[in-house]
């Protein structure tokens, strides 16, 4: 099956992370996990994934921060990043405001329509 | 009756020269002495075969311009002041007439010598002069045309040589005498007149004098006037300054809006400003008594200030009103010492209602600030949670439908793990935010940190962390809510523990509970040799709901900690590197700490 496309998970929520996990699985994809925005980054450069979720709040190193290392490396920037964050609309219209840094292609606030979310990484990845 | 005149004549004749009052000596022309009267022995002594230098000098040779050698020569009598020594070798002015004895052929043989004793005439001469020249004020002597005839040394030290001018040109630089001139209205009286002058001196710098004109000489018929003027330029100056001085001090008081209050060492008020009748609530023009002050302050506050040599000042306390209402001051006394001289008291009262009021918006205002924050926190921290419990639902169901016991397993312990979490979250979140306004009494506060020691010594152990308590100088006891301090200090003590937990360090590490006072303020310090924090989580550590410890915490510790301590009208300070530990820093100023209920 070399068509699967790989997605990785950053979440530091055990719970939220399996879930998250458990449905992309379920639609025929592949996961990697990361718990924090470090290990995320190292599984990001190693693995080469096709999509990131990625979580804001974070203990080590915000999702703010592991957004920003992603989008700065050459070999990572095309992936196509989707903020899934419980902080609100407030993080949204940051990242709006944020200059000389790509915005993220996708946002999801938390609690996600599994639906949603599932449309949303189709159709990055099939872009 | 000429036989009585006779008889007087003869009677002179004979007794005349014993009965002079002046020393009277013949010298013969070897300056020998061959007479002398009763009163010239009485003053140089023996004089019998002896000289006159001799005698009346105690000198071995002749004078060098002796008098009787020229009289001899010229044979005319002369007059002139000399000074010798008297029998008792005490020095002796006199003035000595020198009369040649003249025999029929023209020679002299004799002279008469009659000496008149000036001696205490020169003293006193000598004293006035002495008086004249050294008293502390100019004294000059005036003709009747206002010609300055001489004036004392003070008097040419400061206006210079000026013996003949006229007065008016010489002091004042014009060419006509000063009307409501005080020397030109003695001449015209003859009594003592004064005024006050302006006048310039010798370098033509304007003189400030005080003076006092009197009639010198015989009674009518005086000659000249006698000026005597002091300087008072520089008691002018001062009593200028003094004015300006007090000018402005009245300025001050008057405008001020601190209360300012002064009593006199009989106790009376001398001074009550606008300020201080409208903080007491004293009617205008109502007088006010030391007693009704005094009963107004703190009370015995009006005593101890009497008592205390420095400034007594009570920065936080209350004076009642006419109307026996409590205002909270700021209150500063302090006695007045004038040189060793009693003057009484003065008082500042500052008036602490508006800062208080401020203090207290201030307080609901953080208070506020962070039950919003709280209320924004907790939607985020709800949000992971259903999500979470979504996750659980969808393994369940998902596990359901494929029939996978292992998947559904999954599903039901998250659902169950993330139900406690919310029981936990929703407990800490009420204790937090349900707002229990803190109760204070008067604790020992190492008492609540030894007992905080003890209950967490056991735990400690069982990870290998050494705890100790350490009590560095005297802590007195204070006004806190003991339970939520308790809690407090429960949460830096946790947090250090945790701190512990997560360092890499392969030694034991150690968490110190330090009580301690400083600047006024009551210091409860926990400090860890721990992992310490970066820049990035010390910034957040006061935030609501963040946690490093994923799942293990609700991140509402610090928060809740903070606000105890802020209704303590404390603060919390923060040190931490990263690696080396961290030390939580509670401060509770004494002055800021809350009253015991029933107390105002």
């Amino acid at each position: 099956m070399s068509g699967t496309k790989t997605i990785l998970v950053v979440e530091d929520e055990q719970d939220v992370q399996t879930y998250l996990a458990a449905l992309f699985e379920d639609n025929g994809y592949r996961t990697i996990r990361a718990g924090d925005g470090v290990k995320a980054l190292e599984l990001a450069r190693t693995e080469k994934p096709d999509l990131i979720t990625l979580d804001m709040a974070m203990p080590e190193q915000s999702g703010v921060r592991t957004f920003r290392q992603y989008k700065a490396d050459p070999e990572l920037s095309r992936i196509p990043v989707v903020i899934i964050t419980g902080v609100g609309e407030d993080m949204q219209t940051f990242f709006a405001k944020l200059k000389g840094f790509s915005k993220p292609e996708g946002f999801m606030a938390k609690p996600v329509d599994p639906g949603k979310l599932l449309k949303m990484v189709e159709a990055l990845l099939a872009a | 009756m000429r036989d009585r005149i006779i008889d007087l004549k003869q009677w002179i004749e004979e007794n005349l020269f014993s009965a002079m009052p002046m020393s009277i000596a013949v010298i013969d022309r070897d300056f020998n002495l061959v007479l002398a009267n009763p009163a010239f022995e009485e003053k140089f002594g023996d004089w019998q075969g002896r000289k006159c230098f001799s005698v009346y000098k105690d000198r071995d040779a002749l004078c060098p311009h002796c008098k009787g050698g020229e009289a001899f020569k010229d044979g005319l009598p002369r007059v002139n002041e000399e000074e010798g020594f008297d029998r008792h070798g005490l020095l002796t002015r006199y003035i000595k007439h020198t009369i040649p004895f003249r025999e029929k052929d023209g020679s002299i043989p004799f002279l008469l010598e009659i000496s008149t004793d000036i001696t205490e005439t020169e003293r006193i001469r000598q004293e006035h002069q002495l008086l004249f020249d050294q008293v502390p004020c100019n004294i000059l002597i005036l003709d009747r045309d206002l010609r300055i005839v001489r004036g004392n040394r003070r008097f040419s030290e400061t206006f210079g040589e000026l013996d003949g001018r006229y007065c008016f040109e010489a002091f004042k630089r014009i060419d006509q005498e000063c009307v409501d001139c005080p020397a030109r209205q003695t001449l015209s009286d003859g009594r003592v007149h004064q005024a006050h002058s302006v006048v310039l001196d010798k370098a033509g710098k304007q003189v400030h004098l005080q003076v006092t004109t009197a009639p010198l000489g015989l009674e009518k018929d005086f000659q000249h006037v006698m000026e005597m003027a002091v300087d008072v330029t520089h008691t002018l100056k001062l009593e200028e300054s003094l004015q300006a001085a007090l000018a402005m001090s009245h300025a001050m008081i008057a405008t001020s809006l601190d209360a300012h209050m002064v009593v006199d060492g009989a106790g009376r008020v001398k001074i009550f400003n606008p300020a201080a009748r409208n903080l007491f609530n004293v009617p205008p023009g109502h007088p006010m008594t030391g007693e009704e002050l005094s009963s107004m302050l703190p009370e015995d506050f009006m005593s101890m200030v009497a008592r205390a040599t420095a400034p007594v000042s009570l920065s936080d306390t209350f004076i009642s009103t006419t109307d026996d209402e409590k205002i909270p001051v700021r209150l500063v006394g302090m006695r007045l010492i004038g040189g060793t001289r009693d003057m009484g008291m003065a008082f500042t009262a500052q008036d602490l209602r508006p800062y208080k009021k401020l203090e207290a918006e201030k307080l609901t205002a953080e208070r506020l600030a962070a039950v919003g924050q709280t209320v924004a926190g907790l939607a985020h921290g709800v949000k992971n949670l259903i999500m979470a419990l979504e996750g659980g639902l969808y393994m369940l169901n998902s596990g359901l439908k494929a029939g996978k016991a292992d998947r559904m397993a999954q599903g039901m312990d998250m659902l169950t793990r993330n139900t406690e979490r919310i029981s936990v979250f929703i407990k800490e979140f009420l204790s937090f935010s349900k707002g229990r306004s803190i109760r204070v009494k008067p604790v020992d506060p190492v008492g609540i940190a030894l007992e905080l020691v003890d209950l967490y010594k056991a735990r400690a152990g069982e990870l290998d962390i050494e705890l100790t308590h350490e009590k560095t100088g005297e802590v007195l006891p204070a006004d806190l809510d003991a339970e939520a301090m308790h809690e407090c200090l429960t949460n830096l003590m946790a947090n250090a523990i945790d701190a512990c937990r997560m360092s890499d360090k392969k030694d034991p590490c150690h968490v110190t509970m330090n009580t301690y006072e400083k600047d006024g303020a009551l210091v409860f310090e926990v400090s860890d040799d721990g992992c310490g924090m970066d820049y990035e989580i010390k910034k957040k550590v006061f935030t609501n709901f963040f946690t490093t410890k994923g799942s293990g915490g609700t991140g509402l510790g610090l928060l809740t900690t903070k606000k105890i301590i802020q209704e303590h009208g404390g603060r919390i300070e923060m040190e931490s590197e990263l690696g080396e530990g961290t030390i939580f820093r509670i401060i509770l100023p004494r002055d800021r700490l809350p009253k015991p209920e029933g107390r105002s």
